[in-house]
């Protein structure tokens, strides 16, 4: 007889309270949702009324936070189908990577009008369209390298299993939920949570703009943020600040940490010891009856959403002998072709209209635009030099000690997903305390933008240096200007140009931000690309806000494949540890 | 007697190249006609690079070969086989799956009670019972195979194919597993006795088949098929069995070891065109300079059985064989029969001091005609400097037949062992050795470079 083993059922002792947090919880769910949908179905008011007391806060931050979600679930939808049609289109794969390269270079100003002036017009009645061009613009920030990310594991998964998909007749459906997104996971969660901060990064611009002397704003954290800046409201600002790490850390917390740990359930290698390191979280709701029943309902639901697949059957895959090879998928390639068509035609009606607007630029209008692209880059250059300064030492000492390494880590993920825009005010007006002026005070703003770029890879490379390598520069009493010669800096360096990457593709959009300021409303200017983009979206200007807008990624493109890429697979070569 | 009629499978005239559209490449398989029916445990014998995995996939209808045709019970495959089942290599368990979801993978559409019966069935078959709720992570190598083997056999498919289903565990749990499948096969009771299964295990071939199915290298094709009427269960002592084992390993040598002398040894290391042969270079195996030594070091005076060396030092027969080739190549060592023999000059330079084994390293390789061509092509060069880019197109050029990339690695690991070249990792230079005798003491005492990895 076989001896079978059924699931163990965890205890249900202290489940009752636990029930009825999860029903309260669901409850709240229920009661945002109605909320937010109250909100985006009022009268349309293009310039809402900011309420800076402390009363209407949660709302706000209610708001953002479903803004943010319904972001990055459209993120995560372009994810999954671009980069699988990326991935099984060899023709169109190349295409596809340089359009995504370029797209994730330009600022997300340059999208804004794009979606603002139709939305707004789709919905004339209601606050959708606005809602909707906040959330297109958040998803702009998130969605690109979830989709490299994804594109990269399903290039990664291995061999074997997509074998075993083709044996086991596995279709697309099953394919795509059997194999290739649990192989996708880890990569894909890490990129959310980075992703998720790059949201949050424009939230002052995405929640409250102006485009052609028309001011948009949208009730959010971003926005109140926006109007307790420019009032000069103090206590306001704190709340803000206050409210937004509040939605960062239960995010990180509730969300990101629980799916973090259950994702380690799809690591391939053989020796981790996976499933057993459950959080409380976890526990806690494994012993609730309703989590129970949850689970339970969303196993049932599976088993329908992703049916077992069929076994080959032999009418299938069996003709008589001398049967002529079947012509395929005839139609299939005949609605590709359409499709493609189709695609093409727009991108040419894109090209074009892109190409009547810049026509529309001076020469000297050019002339300014190339004086302002070089000053930005030198405040680029000089902010990630100096965060190099800093970060590299630091990263350094914690990324070599584990004990600090596990007390800073939270720290830093909470700083790097904290929007520092909403803190340029305050910084701006330290510059200008000390005499500063904000041409020079940019850099400290940008600075501020993309340093934990530089620090989270510098100290995970520092994390990474093998054991024997240290014990080696020891022994060899390596020290001073030698030791970092000679052991650290080569030893952290693929870490630190990938940090380098990130953060000047960062440090231009923060030039955005960081160039012109309202604050007490006082404006405040510096001169470069990232505020004659500002400008020119003000304006409504929209050949201008183009070509600043165009110039702008083909810098970050160019440099990138120019400079860094080559660094990168240099440093590849010469400075990692073969395993 | 019917089914002697109508075969299982019946491959008619298979080839099969991974050639991208416009380009060419080497088949991989060639002309390879064989026929399974049912009852016959059929073993896949072969070295690495022999197509032996292709063939298994072609005949699950994983991949549909270029040329020729794939039948199943009489009717022309399109698709994948109904009956065939795989078990792979390196197990290719979902690890987010229990056993209990990894097994019941396949029969997915049958109705739950169904499945629960078979689930114990196969289960118990393979001794898994207990682990139904365990995951792979938590297994060892020989229990997950049997989790593989158990997913397989539970679709109660006609034809096991099983692709180098020991080669990734120990030798006592292969040896175990071995013979517990051995069992299974001899079993009259049992439903599945019809099996094809890919190894480059001598042993284990006249273990389980009732025909071995000897295949060649470049391109992959049949060379013998070898029937094996011993009754189960077998007895790897016994002199029937040894018999044939000594019989395979014959037709192995063979196809695989020059036996004559050095100068003929080109027409079986690389088959070459005859009209290029006056330009063409021989070929170098991917092995590097102390794979080579320690192999002459470890061989001793006597001639030794090729098999016995692979079987001496745990290592794959194709393995051996690569390095006895190159060792022959650079006349160190005689191949009579199956046997490998050290010369005259590879007792000297066993015997011989580090500086000097270098020099006759140095001398052999020389008379390459490889050693020629990457001499000459340094010393046209400009500043006789050849970047890594030019030596490779060059070799593609020359031996279109090999792996550019390889046989790159492996130039340089000799050329630099033996100090005829020097190559600039930095810049990807190549340059004469002896250009440099500035700094020719400090490279002196060079110990040999790290090994190349295998492929």
């Amino acid at each position: 007889m076989a001896i079978t083993l059924t699931r163990p059922v965890p205890e249900r002792r202290s489940a009752v309270w636990l029930d009825a947090l999860i029903l309260v919880g669901f409850a709240a769910f229920l009661f945002g949702a109605a909320s937010v949908a109250r909100e985006w179905s009022q009268p349309r008011n293009l310039t809402v009324d900011i309420d800076l007391s402390l009363r209407s806060l949660p709302k706000y931050a209610l708001y953002t936070f479903a803004r943010a979600w319904l972001a990055y679930l459209l993120s995560l939808l372009f994810t999954l189908i671009v980069a699988s049609w990326a991935f099984y289109d060899e023709r169109a794969r190349r295409f596809i990577l340089v359009a995504l390269d370029i797209l994730q270079s330009l600022p997300v100003l340059a999208f804004l009008p794009v979606f603002e002036l139709p939305l707004i017009a789709l919905f004339p009645h209601s606050n959708v369209g606005l809602e909707l061009v906040c959330v297109l613009a958040m998803f702009t920030g998130q969605v690109w390298n979830m989709t490299f990310s994804y594109y990269d594991s399903l290039r990664g998964t291995p061999p074997d299993f997509r074998m075993l998909g083709k044996l086991y007749n596995f279709n697309w459906w099953n394919r795509f939920w059997r194999v290739e997104l649990p192989f996708g996971a880890q990569g894909l969660l890490y990129n959310s949570m980075v992703s998720m901060a790059g949201g949050w990064f424009f939230l002052t611009i995405t929640e409250a703009s102006t485009i052609g002397n028309q001011a948009y704003r949208v009730p959010g954290l971003g926005s109140y943020m926006s109007v307790a800046n420019d009032r000069g409201d103090v206590r306001a600002v704190i709340y803000g600040i206050i409210a937004m790490s509040l939605v960062i850390v239960v995010v990180d917390r509730l969300i990101w940490g629980p799916l973090v740990s259950w994702s380690r359930k799809f690591k391939l290698d053989d020796f981790g010891t996976g499933g057993s390191r459950k959080s409380r979280l976890q526990l806690w709701l494994a012993r609730s009856v309703a989590a129970q029943q949850i689970g339970a309902f969303l196993q049932r639901g599976k088993s329908r959403l992703i049916p077992p697949p069929k076994p080959p059957t032999a009418a299938e895959s069996l003709v008589p002998p001398g049967t002529p090879p079947a012509q395929r998928g005839k139609f299939n390639r005949g609605l590709y072709y359409v499709l493609l068509f189709v695609l093409v035609l727009l991108l040419a009606k894109g090209a074009q209209s892109i190409w009547l607007l810049l026509a529309q630029v001076r020469g000297s209008e050019w002339l300014i635009i190339l004086r302002d692209a070089g000053l930005s880059f030198a405040r680029v250059l000089a902010a990630v030099l100096l965060g190099t300064l800093w970060t590299v030492p630091f990263g350094i000492w914690i990324g070599l000690n584990p004990k600090l390494s596990n007390r800073f880590q939270p720290f830093i993920q909470f700083v790097a997903s904290f929007p520092s825009p909403m803190i340029y005010p305050a910084l701006l007006l330290l510059v200008l305390a000390v005499g500063g002026t904000l041409q020079w005070g940019a850099v400290l703003l940008i600075l501020f933008g993309t340093q934990w770029y530089i620090l989270f890879n510098v100290a995970g490379a520092a994390a990474a240096i093998p054991n024997d390598i240290v014990c080696c520069a020891d022994i060899l009493r390596l020290s001073g200007w030698r030791r970092w010669q000679k052991f650290l800096i080569p030893a952290i360096l693929p870490g630190l140009v990938t940090g380098w990457i990130t953060a000047a593709g960062g440090a231009w959009n923060a030039t955005i931000v960081s160039e012109i300021l309202t604050v007490h409303g006082h404006a405040y200017e510096a001169t470069g690309l990232g505020a004659y983009i500002s400008h020119a979206t003000d304006a409504g200007d929209f050949s201008r806000l183009t070509a600043a807008s165009l110039v702008m990624a083909l810098i970050v493109v160019v440099v990138n494949r120019s400079v860094w890429k080559r660094i990168q697979s240099l440093a590849n070569e010469r400075c990692r540890f073969i395993t | 007697m019917d089914s002697a009629s109508t075969p299982l499978i019946e491959l008619r005239h298979i080839g099969h190249d991974y050639a991208a559209a416009g380009q060419q490449s080497e088949p991989v398989l060639s002309d390879i006609n064989l026929t399974i029916r049912e009852n016959d445990a059929v073993a896949l014998l072969g070295p690495s690079g022999c197509g032996k995995s292709t063939l298994l996939r072609v005949m699950a209808g994983l991949i549909s070969p270029t040329q020729g045709e794939v039948f199943y019970k009489g009717m022309l495959l399109r698709g994948i086989s109904p009956g065939v089942s795989m078990v792979f290599q390196n197990f290719a368990l979902f690890p987010w799956l229990t056993v209990h979801g990894n097994v019941l993978l396949p029969v997915g559409t049958l109705p739950a009670a169904e499945q629960q019966s078979r689930l114990e069935k196969v289960l118990n078959t393979v001794g898994l019972g207990a682990y139904e709720y365990a995951y792979p992570r938590e297994l060892s190598g020989g229990m997950k195979q049997r989790v593989g083997i158990a997913r397989a056999l539970i679709a109660e498919p006609e034809v096991l194919a099983m692709d180098e289903p020991f080669s990734a565990l120990d030798v006592l749990t292969a040896e175990t597993l071995r013979g517990e499948i051995g069992r299974l096969v001899a079993d009259p009771n049992h439903p599945l006795r019809t099996m094809v299964f890919v190894t480059h295990n001598i042993t284990e071939a006249v273990f389980l088949a009732t025909r071995i199915v000897v295949m060649a290298a470049g391109p992959g094709r049949v060379d013998v098929v070898v029937p094996n009427t011993l009754p189960y269960p077998r007895d790897p002592d016994a002199p029937e069995f040894k018999q044939i084992v000594e019989r395979l390993h014959g037709i192995l040598t063979h196809t695989n070891l020059p036996e004559t002398t050095p100068a003929e040894a080109g027409r079986v290391v690389t088959p070459i065109d005859e009209s290029r042969r006056r330009i063409a270079p021989v070929s170098l195996p991917y092995v590097t300079p102390a794979e080579v030594l320690g192999l002459l070091a470890l061989m001793g005076d006597a001639s030794t059985d090729v098999f016995e060396l692979a079987e001496r030092f745990g290592k794959e027969f194709g393995y051996v064989v690569r390095v006895v080739k190159a060792a022959e190549l650079l006349e160190f060592v005689q191949t009579p029969q199956h046997d490998a023999l050290l010369t005259p000059l590879g007792q000297r330079l066993v015997a011989a001091s580090t500086a000097d084994q270098k020099r006759m390293v140095r001398e052999q390789l020389l008379k390459l005609k490889i050693f020629e061509l990457l001499v000459r092509l340094i010393k046209v060069q400009e500043n006789q400097q050849l970047t890594a880019e030019e030596l490779l197109r060059e070799l593609q050029a020359a031996l279109p037949h090999e792996k550019p990339k390889l046989l790159f690695r492996t130039l340089l690991s000799w050329g630099r062992y033996a100090e005829i070249i020097s190559y600039d990792q930095r810049r990807h230079l190549i340059r004469n050795y002896e250009s440099r005798g500035a700094q020719r003491t400090r490279t002196a005492a060079a110990v040999p470079p790290a090994d190349v990895a295998q492929s």
